[in-house]
């Protein structure tokens, strides 16, 4: 059975065959993506030069004016301090101990289905629930977090973690990772059951220490994992909005605010379409950094291990 | 071939995606509604309500429920797309005032004339709520009042026999309850709202309504000596220890909780909370009341805050006579009121709902409303939803941290009045 | 006791023991919080609320859960979950099989810069798009149907799966393909006869990933269906919020009946996850 234009000897029939494929595979999937995610892109970005309030039919352009007002918005640039600080403990903390998970595991030791099943439970919950019960985690008065601190310390110990701007945006990262660990360890765990015994073995009759064995050897081999977990938490990390929606909303007073939560503020709640849109326009804009950072990593992993 | 038969079956798969589709043509006997009813009291109830109006006319409703907060955003997005339900429930006031401006509400002059709804709905409740621009728009489906809501055991314990009338008498009750180990004052403001009726009252009280108006509006600043003399006070009972300590951790429910189990004397809120606190099998009464907001200054009329929620038509809507029938039914039917407001802890804007209706405490609560001089909708409705944003997070910020009340209120002046641009 | 086996490298690990209370203690509290939606789904929404949540319940309530069984809308919203997330999840996995399929081994130019578009796509809040696609689906009447709602997760799937199915694609050594190229294979049979098999991990991954992430969503069928017959588990536990006050009790068990699906979905395609995932992507 031949491919219908397929000829060995000919490079230019190859070529027309290889364009006649890359049409026929990438259409159905650019198609939809055209027409479902990049064209309301671009009228969301259209809406950022206007200034509509979702209601009215008639709304005015008003050029850059919803961009200028960025730079004098206190509350976007404290949400894109927070923004950064979400994306980079929502990456590190995840990531970090679902590696240590999956190494803890992958020891062979006693019940591993059974534990490795717990630590992926919490991604099979919802966002709405997980959130409520972090909240009364973190209740004041008789919270679980609170009551186990006056149980080891013996005083009385009532903090307000999701009520104070100092701790809300924290508490709420910490619930995070703990949903999306299971995530990284389940991707870890699999990278190191591809790791060729063969090498762990020859480094340990080099007598090789665990830690150096684990550092130097197993380590890396997980770069791909690690490209993979990465992205997946990149993506996460933006859809922790419902997770934050429901433990802070954002506050005490837009403390905990994220990029994405401000724009959702503006759009929906102030009722502020062309601005909340020129924020997303904003938050694009890093997205497309931080794509661009990320791939050229994995282009130097790519050349590394590839 | 087997490759292009897997192909031709996705290809089916998209193209059974766009065409086969069609969405059937309304029946003009169907009444679409969309409503923030939710939870297990409201959808239960609301569908009960429905289906009176079902019983009593040819009209089908098509019920599309959503949780309050998701509300807004549901509304917007229909609205942005020309889809608004026939009917849909709303806070009467600032919110309303808004989509009216936006040209997304059908006026309804003309069936308040003929239904003589004039004589039906309570004025104050009418004055306030419904008429928007010179048009009227809106049917009060009920409306709350907001008042300060006291555990009578605690009371009682304390040897207090006497609700405080005017503001010393107030500072007072919190003096005598606090030398007995009491909180005085329990408020949950994590979600914001709750802590804005003291604002509302503390400035109502001092300012009057008048000024308040003003502020609300546009016409005046959050600089002024008014609005400082009102947080002044606010602060002072917060620095004597009055208020629970962070309250910005609690939700309105959990407040309620601290009152009912007593670890703290009295909460300011509306009176959905009889509804709440008669489902946990409180005896209204006997184990809970409550008094008017006390007076603060002599000669500043009185007002009595809280929201309306009211129900109003689309301006898209293709069923306005359907959607004009249930607004008058749902407002008019006293049977429908009736069964309403006491499933929601709510009074009835209705003039012919039965008193004997109410229970002890809701009795009180309309009698409170009806003898006041005025009805204020709370901050949040009665200020732009930009300038709510701002004025709401202002008062939990001043939750948190009192002292810092100066720099809070200069911020908010300024904040308030960028909002007030847009 | 501590030492590690070095001949067959099966205990290479120090101190089985220690490993073993380690993750006795992690998994006690990493299940704190899911035994605290246990115990919230058997207790009456007035323990909660009066701060009993965290005690050992003294009888065991079963009222909730028979008030979500007793429901017959949640019949219905399960049924809706189910048209929405399978094929959602199968769609979204094989355009993204697809796209990365060329992505990984037909690159052309310009095929980095389109591919950067396409995984930027997952870089937006969902809420970026609300109001364009409402008009969108508005306007040619698929509001209210469970159409909209599996076409978005369709095209939201796309990035990711197309990103992880070109990482994975792009392990396969060339000469597999060659060797099928010379056996006169075309792409579509490469494709399917010889990566997507060797790539069994990758799909049940993403399989995985994205029945858990549509069928825990709930902001798409909120703002596109509007009937009760039409919404979905994630609404019905929305909706369980009133305008005041939360039923939690119910809330805690319907939101444990609710997550019973991705589990089971974790559990069947967990095999698959370790042993493929040992072929391919992740081979490092």
């Amino acid at each position: 059975m031949r491919g219908p234009s397929w000829s060995p000897r000919n490079k230019a029939g190859m070529e027309r065959d290889r364009r006649f494929w890359r049409i026929v595979l990438l259409t159905p999937p650019l198609l939809v993506f055209a027409v479902l995610i990049v064209w309301p892109l671009l009228s969301s970005f259209y809406y950022s030069f206007t200034n509509w309030n979702g209601f009215s039919s008639n709304y005015q352009f008003v050029g850059l004016s919803n961009f200028q007002k960025i730079w004098t918005d206190r509350l976007f640039f404290q949400a894109t301090i927070n923004t950064i600080i979400w994306m980079v403990s929502a990456l590190l903390l995840p990531t970090l101990l679902g590696l240590v998970l999956a190494l803890l595991l992958d020891s062979k030791v006693r019940g591993r289905k059974f534990f490795k099943t717990i630590f992926y439970l919490p991604i099979c919950l919802s966002a709405i629930v997980v959130g409520q019960i972090w909240i009364w985690i973190y209740q004041p008065n008789w919270g679980l977090l609170n009551t186990l601190i006056e149980e080891i310390t013996g005083d009385r110990f009532r903090y307000a973690w999701l009520a104070k701007p100092d701790s809300a945006l924290f508490s709420v990262i910490i619930a995070w990772s703990w949903q999306q660990t299971g995530l990284s360890m389940v991707i870890y765990l699999a990278g190191l059951t591809a790791i060729p015994s063969e090498i762990l073995e020859s480094s340990a009759s080099e007598g090789a220490t665990t830690w150096k064995r684990i550092w130097y050897i197993i380590i890396p081999l997980l770069v791909s994992s690690t490209t993979v977990v990465i992205a997946l938490s990149l993506i996460n990390s933006l859809k922790g909005f419902d997770i934050l929606y429901v433990m802070t909303g954002g506050g005490p007073f837009n403390s905990s605010d994220t990029l994405a939560m401000h724009m959702y503020n503006e759009s929906f709640k102030k009722y502020l379409i062309g601005y909340g849109s020129s924020i997303s326009v904003v938050l694009f804009l890093i997205a497309l950094i931080i794509i661009g950072i990320y791939f050229r990593q994995l282009r130097k992993v790519d050349q590394i291990y590839g | 071939m087997k490759y292009i038969n897997r192909r031709t079956l996705l290809g089916t798969l998209f193209a059974l995606a766009f065409i086969g589709l069609t969405t059937p043509a309304l029946a003009q006997s169907e009444v679409t509604i969309s409503h923030y009813f939710t939870g297990e009291l409201g959808l239960k109830a609301f569908g009960e309500q429905m289906e009176k109006f079902e019983a009593a006319t040819s009209y089908k409703m098509k019920n599309s429920p959503v949780g309050h907060e998701d509300f807004k955003t549901d509304i917007l997005v229909r609205a942005s797309g020309n889809s608004l339900p026939d009917v849909f429930s709303y806070w009467a006031g600032a919110r309303v005032q808004f989509i009216a401006d936006s040209e997304s509400l059908k006026p309804i002059d003309q069936m308040w004339n003929q239904a003589g709804l004039d004589k039906i709905v309570a004025k104050t409740v009418a004055d306030s709520a419904t008429m928007y621009n010179g048009k009227r728009f809106l049917v009060p489906f009920n409306y709350h009042y907001s008042g300060m809501f006291y555990n009578t055991k605690v009371m009682a314990d304390a040897g207090i026999t006497e609700m405080p009338t005017d503001w010393n008498g107030f500072l007072a009750l919190c003096k005598e309850l606090k030398s007995n180990g009491i909180t005085p004052i329990a408020l949950g403001s994590k979600n914001r709202w709750p802590a804005q009726f003291w604002f509302d009252y503390l400035l109502l009280r001092s300012a009057g309504p008048d000024y308040r108006a003003q502020l609300m509006a546009g016409k005046a600043s959050y600089d002024d000596p008014q609005v400082k003399q009102a947080m002044g006070m606010w602060k002072a009972l917060v620095d004597a220890g009055y208020f629970i300590e962070s309250a910005n951790a609690n939700t309105w429910t959990d407040a309620s909780d601290q009152v009912a189990r007593g670890d703290a004397a009295m909460t300011l809120m509306g009176t959905w909370i009889t509804g709440y606190w008669n489902g946990l099998g409180l005896v209204p009464g006997a184990d809970y009341d409550f008094f008017p907001f006390p007076s603060i200054m002599a000669g500043v009329p009185s007002a009595s805050v809280g929201p309306v929620d009211g129900l109003v038509i689309g301006a898209n809507t293709t069923n306005p006579k359907g959607a004009e029938e249930f607004l008058k039914f749902m407002v008019s039917d006293t049977g429908v009121q009736a069964a309403w407001s006491k499933a929601q802890g709510a009074l009835s804007a209705n003039v012919n709902v039965d008193a004997s209706n109410y229970n002890s405490v809701m009795l009180k609560a309309f009698e409170t409303v009806k003898n006041s001089d005025a009805f204020a909708f709370n901050y949040d409705l009665a200020t732009p939803p930009p300038v709510a944003e701002v004025g709401l997070s202002m008062f939990a910020r001043f939750m948190d941290d009192p002292s810092r009340v100066d720099e809070i209120m200069k911020q908010t002046a300024q904040d308030v009045a960028g909002a007030f641009k847009e | 006791m501590f030492g590690y086996k070095k001949t067959d490298g099966s205990d290479i690990y120090p101190w089985p023991v220690v490993i073993f209370i380690i993750l006795s203690i992690l998994s006690i509290l990493f299940l704190a919080p899911t035994v605290g939606i246990l115990l919230s789904s058997i207790k009456t929404t007035k323990d909660i609320a009066l701060g009993e949540l965290w005690t050992i319940p003294s009888e065991l309530y079963f009222g909730n859960y028979v008030e979500v069984l007793d429901n017959p809308a949640v019949g219905q919203y399960f049924i809706n979950t189910l048209l929405v997330t399978v094929p959602a999840t199968f769609a979204s996995i094989v355009l993204g099989s697809l796209a990365g399929y060329v992505f990984a081994k037909l690159p052309f130019r310009g095929s980095e810069i389109l591919f950067l578009i396409l995984v930027s796509g997952m870089f937006f809040p969902p809420q970026v798009i609300l109001i364009p696609l409402f008009r969108l689906f508005n306007s040619i009447g698929l509001i209210d149907t469970l159409w909209p709602i599996f076409l978005v997760h369709t095209a939201l799937g796309i990035p990711i799966c197309s990103l992880l199915m070109r990482n994975f694609f792009s392990t396969i050594p060339a000469e597999v393909r060659e060797a099928a190229i010379l056996d006169g294979a075309n792409e579509w049979q490469i494709l399917t006869r010889i990566a997507l098999p060797l790539s069994l991990s990758a799909l049940a991954v993403l399989a995985t990933l994205q029945f858990t992430w549509i069928w825990n969503d709930f902001l798409w069928p909120l703002i596109f269906t509007q009937s009760d017959e039409k919404r979905t588990i994630m609404i019905g536990i929305v909706n369980l919020r009133g305008q005041y006050t939360v039923a939690w009790g119910v809330q805690g068990a319907l939101s444990l009946v609710a997550s019973l699906p991705t589990i089971i979905i974790f559990l069947f395609f967990q095999r698959y996850f370790i042993k493929g995932m040992t072929m391919g992507a992740v081979k490092g």
